[in-house]
């Protein structure tokens, strides 16, 4: 397993590693901010829960 | 046909086994983080909503439907 070191050069592994994982955790947090339920700074806005709890009339 | 040890200028097989071994440490370490923050996320708020949305829901809408 240790030989695909010898294929890919560590840094370039290392460095885009580092981005890709960097870039998708900034999209998650972002995801989940933009949610009522997720979002942990300004938590859940009671107006927008009601109105997707509302039943459809 | 490429010589077997020479695969790649660059790392020798010791150096490439080196790396490979902190490159397992690190992994390994990097999930531990990732799964004991994932069950505080789930112990926080639970993802994964039943049919009918999260059920969190319902206090809202029986307090909406008195009021409405």
């Amino acid at each position: 397993m240790h030989k695909i070191w010898r294929m890919f050069d560590p840094r370039q592994a290392l460095v885009g590693l580092g981005v890709f994982l960097f870039s998708l955790a900034l999209l998650i947090h972002f995801i989940l901010l933009s949610t009522n339920r997720f979002n942990w700074i300004e938590g859940p806005n009671k107006a927008a829960a009601a109105q997707t709890g509302l039943p459809s009339k | 046909m490429a010589d077997e040890n020479q695969m790649l200028p660059g790392l020798t097989d010791a150096q490439a086994k080196e790396f490979h071994g902190l490159f397992v440490t690190s992994f390994l370490i990097f999930t531990a983080i990732a799964v004991v923050a994932h069950i505080l996320a789930w112990m926080w708020r639970p993802w994964f909503p039943g049919v009918n949305g999260y059920s969190a829901l319902d206090a809202v809408n029986t307090v909406v439907s008195m009021i409405s």
